[in-house]
């Protein structure tokens, strides 16, 4: 039989040591053996003279007959090659669900699960044993607001004035650039500036003001409308076409808002997509609680972020 | 409707499903593990109905364009999906699979919370739909997001079980080592884009000059290390123990049986486009892969775990199956691909029953194991087949689809044989754990040992008959199913065609089919034998000091396998630029 | 002399990966990946440069020039640039997974030390 069970304590020395390096002279020598080889390579590519590729080309030239759109990227992102964008949009949604998975509360099972009673054991043994350390109880601290001084004060007038102002500029930019089709990409960066824009108002004006938005009751079924939309634009190029994702809706003027046929469906649906997906995996992890660690049973959860007065 | 219209439907339904399941979590706890497993069973009709086109005769080639984006003079923007006999074996593995393990964990994990089942259903379903996209594909980069999806949702699932520490510290290593992967697959596949102004598979063979530049051998070589990730060859394995023995038992399985197909359909488009000007491929991966049999089967003689066990079992047989696609010849190939489908019956079944076991018990280690067969005899039932039908007795399915590879590479005597040594080593790791875990005589009663649900019954029995069919009937499977799948491999000339919309045919090629009978069979037996000498060696004797030195090697540092991971990339370029 | 953003690149890279090899923060180790992901961008972005080239765009050509002199002159990669996209995507979707996964080890093994988190060997 064998002697170690392969999973007694690692190297672990003394509590909290500083997290330093690990065989940097092993490591050192083979990545620039890589930087090498990776050079190598990439300095026999064709430079900037070379002629543009083929495929490259017929994309410029079938934009704005076929697909009506005048920017070529955007034409290739949600037109020609718009199932790469459907595995991307489900990419994202698939990222979203793990982070879900990872930061998600305990529930309550209703019967004995081997792999409980097995995780109970092993944090037994693994999970270190020592009382916390002073480092430890000020982050706590901070993480649940017990602690006085930066949660409970509010930003200063000018910051919540500045922001007050500025963020329906900035929603309204974000979308109309995607809807008048002036962005690469179109939906994506759009959304991820949707976003951006409901954390600005979390970090300058609190939880309260956000709260109704963030739900996560009202924002997930807003996102799977949004991916349920995109499949049904495939599935709606097979049945009329019989190839998924052809063009199914009508090409208008370019640089108007209903330009590209499909893109313009598909871009918008990916902004509702990809801004909800980041806002759940955001506030998600923001609310990650400590309910899984065997210290932490019996402890309360940690209070959702505290409400400033308003 | 054509066939060709139906080909992106089953990646569209089990998506589909993701998204139903996902909100259907609120309703009732067991809804979304129902729709995934309605999802794979549509998805399952929908490929049976392509693949009676695709393997009828001696195997044809269809191929599709989306977004309406034909290829124009040989040259193609739009992205293709193109249903050849080894894709559509791969596909169908994955969705019948899928909807047999989705089974299993309706019934083990019924009563979980219910956001978690919903949170589960809709991970597993993305992560089968990427490896059904990734095996349909037919487009350099299509391939890489296809992979990518599967391994994000994958994980999240290793670390679903928050409550065990393990499991988090394995995700952690997956998720570090596949991120690796990911960044090389993609520079390599920008670099080859660039060079070549293909992205299509079928265009990019057919541009690769003959004279390779060194840009062409990088990238190749970034695109190889970065399937070999998730393939589990050595040196970039080092994850894979960890991640497949964490999680929920028939997420482990799906890990194993279906996953690390992804990786290995990466490698054959590699290999198939690059036969002909880079043909030092072959013999790296072979060697690669010889390797990773041998290590493998090592490390898995010498575990405790019992999941780990097999996930150690895993990185052997990946490693055999990419020894059996390197070989270059019918047999090694046709074999490859049955053991590819074997593979993923005997090591679901096996991992059913080890997760059972655990659920059941609480106990994962086969130093507390024992015993188990006078209470749950289906459960001991099941994992004994599977135990014989890796060690290859005949008539189970191991036995043929073993005997087809090493009769592929019966011209290479070295490589021939390590092979017989790793057979021999994984059946003494398998013996040793049905004995330990099963069949030794227990003291003490067990303290947990939950009932088997009914559902976990059916799916043990369908996947042990699974393996003794596929064992019976090499005469129906090796000419229909695996000479198709090998004449696509190996005659390049069909490949290049699905640069065209429609449908092509591809040659014939004739295999043995019939069960190898005569030395082999002996060979066979005398392997086994062998191999359970020296499984009761190891149990009186404990492990060999250079054994040690091996697990000792695997340090458990994310660092460390990161430093693995990297000195096989700079082994892979060099091999291939000199 | 898109030479040099080629090597700058090849350097990131490397420095990334020298990070994810030899640090043993697990925060360290993030940022390190997220390097290597900056990279692929800059190396994506100057494959696509073409000398003398203008943006893929159609809509108001530059001075002297016509839609039809832009589709058939020198532009930059527009296959090339959804590429990039497309790895965009991808780093945030794996960086916001790193987080989270980086978040609950150091819950359970209460450091953020990857060398604590050697439970799983052999």
């Amino acid at each position: 039989m064998t002697n170690d069970d392969g999973l007694s304590r690692g190297f672990r020395q003394e509590p909290h040591v500083q997290a330093g390096w690990h065989r940097p002279w092993l490591g050192g020598p083979l990545v620039l053996a890589v930087g090498a080889l990776i050079l190598v390579g990439v300095l026999a590519l064709p430079r900037e003279n070379a002629a543009l590729p083929v495929i490259a080309r017929h994309a410029m030239e079938i934009a704005v007959p076929v697909w009506g759109q005048a920017e070529v990227v955007s034409e290739i992102v949600y037109g020609s090659r718009g199932f790469d964008t459907f595995g991307e949009t489900f990419l994202l949604l698939g990222a979203v669900a793990v982070v879900l998975t990872l930061s998600r509360p305990r529930e309550p099972r209703s019967e004995y699960v081997g792999e409980a009673s097995e995780g109970r054991a092993e944090q037994r043994r693994l999970d270190p044993d020592e009382p916390e350390s002073g480092d430890e109880r000020k982050a706590r601290q901070a993480e649940s607001g017990e602690e006085s001084e930066t949660r409970r004060i509010r930003m200063s007038v000018v910051v919540r004035v500045a922001v007050r102002t500025a963020v329906p500029l900035l929603a309204v930019a974000s979308v109309y650039t995607a809807a008048w089709g002036y962005t690469p990409g179109g939906g994506f960066p759009a959304g991820a500036a949707a976003a951006g824009v409901v954390l600005l108002v979390y970090a300058a004006l609190g939880h309260r003001a956000v709260r109704h938005v963030v739900r996560s009751a009202v924002v997930e079924p807003i996102e799977l409308a949004g991916a349920t939309v995109i499949v049904a634009l495939g599935v709606a190029g097979i049945v009329i076409h019989g190839s998924m994702f052809a063009n199914v809706l009508p090409l208008a003027q370019p640089l108007t808002i209903l330009a590209g046929g499909n893109a313009q469906l598909y871009s918008g649906a990916e902004l509702v997509e990809v801004a909800t997906g980041l806002i759940i995996a955001i506030f998600s992890l923001l609310g990650m609680g400590r309910d899984w660690t065997i210290h932490d049973d019996d402890s309360q959860q940690v209070p959702a972020p505290q409400d400033e007065d308003q | 409707m054509n066939v060709q219209a139906l080909l992106p439907l089953p990646v569209v339904i089990p998506i589909a499903g993701a998204i139903c399941a996902l909100l259907l979590g609120r309703l009732h706890r067991r809804l979304p593990l129902l729709v995934g497993i309605v999802a794979m069973a549509a998805s399952l009709g929908v490929l049976l109905v392509i693949a009676s086109r695709v393997l009828a005769g001696h195997g044809h080639v269809i191929t599709v364009y989306f977004s309406d984006e034909r290829p124009f003079s040989g040259r193609a923007l739009g992205i293709a999906f193109s249903a050849d006999p080894f894709g559509i074996v791969v596909a169908l593995l994955a969705a019948a699979l899928g909807a047999v393990l989705l089974t299993c964990a309706m019934s083990e994990l019924g009563h979980l919370g219910r956001r978690e089942l919903g949170l589960l259903a809709c991970l597993s379903l993305l992560m089968l739909a990427g490896v059904i996209g990734a095996a349909l594909t037919d487009d350099l980069i299509n391939l890489f997001v296809w992979f990518e999806v599967a391994g994000l949702a994958s994980f999240g699932l290793t670390g679903f079980f928050l409550e065990q520490p393990t499991a988090l510290e394995a995700a952690f290593k997956a998720t570090v080592l596949t991120s690796i992967g990911g960044f090389v697959i993609f520079t390599g596949s920008a670099m080859l884009y660039t060079v070549t102004g293909a992205l299509n598979l079928g265009q990019l063979q057919q541009a690769l000059p003959d004279t390779v530049s060194h840009s062409i051998a990088v990238g190749v070589a970034l695109v190889v290390c970065g399937y070999a990730v998730k393939a589990g060859l050595v040196p970039f394995h080092a994850w894979l123990p960890d991640a497949h023995a964490a999680g929920p038992g028939a997420v482990s399985a799906m890990f194993s049986a279906i996953l690390v197909d992804l990786g290995v359909v990466g490698l054959v488009r590699m290999l198939i486009c690059t036969r002909l000007v880079l043909p030092r491929l072959g013999d790296l991966l072979m060697w690669l892969g010889i390797t990773s049999g041998v290590v493998g089967a090592l490390m898995a003689l010498a575990q405790d775990d019992l999941k780990r066990l097999l996930a150690w079992d895993t990185v052997s047989q990946s490693g055999i199956i990419v020894v059996g696609f390197a070989s270059n010849n019918p047999e090694g190939i046709a074999g490859a691909v049955y053991h590819l489908a074997n593979h993923g019956l005997f090591k679901a079944l096996l991992f059913l029953s080890a997760g059972a076991v655990l659920h059941a018990t609480g106990l994962g280690k086969l130093s507390e194991l024992g015993g188990l067969w006078r209470q749950r005899r289906v459960l001991t039932a099941g994992f004994t087949v599977g135990a014989l039908a890796i060690s290859g007795v005949p008539p189970l399915n191991g036995y043929a689809s073993l005997g087809l590879i090493h009769q592929g590479i019966a011209d290479k005597p070295a490589v021939h044989l390590l092979a017989a040594i790793a057979q021999v080593l994984t059946v003494a790791a398998l013996a040793r754990a049905t004995y330990l875990g099963f069949y030794r005589p227990r003291a003490q009663e067990y303290e947990h040992l939950e009932t088997q649900h009914v559902g976990m019954r059916i799916s043990l029995g369908s996947l042990a008959i699974g393996c003794a069919a596929f064992g019976v009937l090499p005469a129906l499977i090796v000419p229909r199913i695996a000479a198709p799948a090998a004449s696509f491999v190996l005659f390049t000339g069909a490949h290049a065609a699905g640069v065209t919309t429609g449908v092509t045919t591809l040659p014939d090629l004739s295999i043995p089919a019939g069960l190898p009978g005569g030395t082999d069979l002996l060979t066979s037996l005398a392997e086994v034998i062998i191999g359970i000498l020296l499984a009761a060696a190891y149990i009186r004797w404990g492990e060999p000091r250079p054994v040690g030195w091996l697990r000792r090697l695997h340090t458990g540092s994310v660092n460390d396998y990161a430093t693995f991971a990297v000195a096989g990339l700079v082994l892979v370029c060099v091999t291939l630029l000199a | 002399m898109i030479v040099v953003n080629y090597v700058a690149a090849g350097c990131v890279f490397c420095i990334g990966l020298f990070a994810v090899v030899a640090r043993r923060d697990v925060i360290k180790i993030v940022m390190g990946l997220s390097l290597m992901e900056a990279s692929t961008y800059l190396l994506l972005v100057s494959m696509a440069y073409r000398r003398g080239a203008t943006a893929p765009l159609l809509s108001n050509p530059p001075s002297g020039q016509t839609q039809r002199d832009v589709v058939h002159g020198t532009v930059s990669d527009p296959v090339l640039q959804n590429f990039c996209l497309t790895a965009i995507v991808i780093g945030i979707a794996v960086t916001a997974v790193f987080l989270t996964l980086a978040v609950r080890v150091a819950q359970h093994y209460r450091s953020v030390d990857a060398a604590d988190a050697t439970a799983l060997r052999g």
